[in-house]
């Protein structure tokens, strides 16, 4: 019985854990108090980063092997992340929604891009990319290592210098400013760390999916990411986590609600940002739970 | 009106020693001149009072020696640096900490932390140090928490270390801003308006403070503040600004008796 169970959802329960971590990615210069939405953007090189390097490069003809989609993992963390030094150094003088719009044209102009290369397989994009596991659940051994690396990451990076920066930029970048913080520096910083993570994240999508194409990094994903971290908890690492699990599981749990059930998704959603504001998890449930014991 | 003359006057007797020096500073917003020409200068271990009407520049003048706002025209220099075109956190790090009259503190933190994100020029564990609790983090963390539990325990708010500091009362936020300043470890302390919201016992509890800590760290301090009686027995010299011109600057006793002076404060006919 389990078996089937874990046939049924092994890939939804891979997908949410994947999903899950990209929230990670916007996160994380929203500690800074960047409201960025560019992780599809360095989500969709990371993916096609491993789908053009296992299809040409590393191309096999049985399984593919891990160590190279470990391998896939790092040269998309690291090339998102130099693609974000480049974008988030002009893009991160401007503020709030300005700063949401700039990288909203990030990820629209790598979509067309995308669209328009040969290397990236045009509008139809890269299939067949080789697979490393068995079965879709088995991509768990690499999606939820990655997941409570990057989870153990951030909460630990905001107990530490750097992130005091971060929230003191989130708070009052003025007084931040003031009180011997860079601006600049750490706001940048945070972006980049949320690019590595979506790209490490594109890349084992991209050989789950066993196809990567221009549909991967839209401006839809950017706002579905926002909604994971909107509807967890801004305020706490736990918070997108949640989100991202929750909110890819939703539809799935909503099926048997039939045609309807997009609508009732979608009510669901605002139901949640209006009765909480703060999100799913904040510090303030926590601090609550404790009075109460 | 001759205020140009004046502080003419007493920049050329402090040229040596000084720790802060301001020339012909200016500051136009558009056709407004909040800071217009102003030139003073300021000895080590001094408490220099800035005071004037509402709207007189003073703390505009903050803003251009914090790097906050960036002067039209004139010279800023502390301990023989140009400040000029530092950016604030550069001047920060220089030893030049303030507080704000509208409290800027982060609101949504704990007073503790608060106090530690103040050190941060003070140490430099970086990503990796500070995720894996290695290296550099792991001597500096300690020695921040320390730093910031004794500026706490200094300023009287080590019980509510805890507490987000918007949930503070206002004289408390101001301790708090003050703590938070001395975090840098500054060499320059710019108050503006530590009294504000003080009722008169706290008010009086401040000079002895400000005193304190002056002697305790071997602080510089200028300060903007409106409570006559606070400035006048706390102040070592006193610098008077009028609608962004500096119209009398020497010690207490003089200022106090300066004919432009009683005219701005009190109108003239």
């Amino acid at each position: 019985m389990f078996e089937s169970f874990f046939n049924q959802y092994g890939f939804l329960m891979v997908y949410m854990v994947l999903q899950a971590t990209l929230a990670l990615s916007l996160y994380l210069p929203l500690t800074a108090g960047q409201l960025s939405l560019a992780s599809p953007g360095f989500f969709a090189l990371g993916g096609y980063i491993a789908a053009v390097m296992s299809t040409t490069v590393w191309a096999t003809n049985g399984m593919f092997p891990i160590p190279y989609l470990l391998l896939e993992m790092l040269l998309g963390g690291l090339a998102s992340g130099l693609l974000a030094v480049v974008v988030g150094v002009p893009a991160l003088r401007l503020r709030g929604i300005y700063l949401a719009l700039a990288t909203i044209a990030f990820v629209e102009i790598l979509r067309v891009v995308s669209l328009n290369l040969t290397i990236t397989g045009g509008a139809v994009g890269i299939f067949g990319i080789p697979q490393p596991f068995n079965s879709s659940l088995e991509y768990m051994w690499v999606a939820l290592p990655l997941l409570i690396a990057c989870v153990i990451f951030t909460a630990r990076l905001e107990k530490s210098r750097i992130g005091r920066a971060f929230v003191a930029i989130r708070e009052d970048e003025l007084a931040a400013d003031a009180m011997g913080v860079n601006p600049t520096y750490h706001k940048v910083l945070a972006f980049v760390i949320g690019a590595m993570i979506a790209g490490m994240v594109g890349a084992i999508t991209a050989h789950f999916l066993n196809t990567w194409n221009a549909r991967q990094g839209t401006f839809d994903a950017s706002i579905n990411i926002l909604a994971f971290v909107l509807i967890g908890g801004s305020r706490m690492t736990l918070g997108p986590v949640v989100g991202g699990m929750l909110l890819t599981a939703l539809p799935e749990i909503l099926r048997p609600v039939g045609d309807v059930r997009l609508i009732v998704n979608g009510f669901l959603l605002t139901l949640g940002a209006v009765l909480l504001p703060q999100g799913l998890i904040s510090p303030r449930v926590f601090k609550r739970k404790k009075v109460d014991v | 009106m001759t205020a140009t003359d004046f502080s003419n006057i007493e920049t050329s007797s402090h040229t040596t020693s000084s720790i802060l020096s301001v020339k012909n500073a200016t500051r136009r917003f558009g056709g407004l001149i909040a800071v217009n020409e102003v030139s003073f200068e300021v000895t080590p271990g001094e408490i220099f009072g800035l005071i004037g009407p509402n709207g007189a520049g003073k703390t505009t003048m903050f803003n251009l020696l914090s790097g906050l706002t960036p002067p039209s025209s004139g010279a800023i220099s502390f301990e023989g640096r140009c400040l000029i075109g530092l950016p604030p956190y550069k001047i920060a790090e220089l030893g030049v900490a303030r507080t704000f009259q509208n409290i800027r503190l982060f609101g949504n933190l704990s007073a503790l932390e608060n106090v530690k994100i103040a050190q941060h020029t003070h140490t430099k564990a970086g990503v990796l140090s500070g995720v894996f609790g290695a290296g550099r983090a792991r001597e500096e963390e300690p020695r921040v928490l320390a730093k910031a539990t004794e500026l706490l325990k200094l300023v009287g708010l080590d019980d509510l270390a805890g507490e987000q500091a918007k949930n503070f009362s206002y004289g408390d936020q101001r301790r708090l801003e003050i703590a938070r300043a001395l975090a840098l470890e500054p060499k320059l302390l710019l108050l503006d308006e530590p009294a504000a919201g003080m009722n008169p016992t706290e008010k009086q509890g401040l000079s002895d403070f400000i005193r304190m800590v002056r002697d305790k760290f071997s602080l510089t301090i200028v300060l903007i503040e409106h409570h006559v009686p606070l400035v006048m027995g706390l102040c070592d010299r006193i610098a008077v600004l009028n609608f962004g011109q500096l119209i009398a600057l020497g010690n207490p006793a003089v200022v106090a008796g300066d004919p432009a002076v009683i005219e701005a404060y009190l109108g003239g006919d």
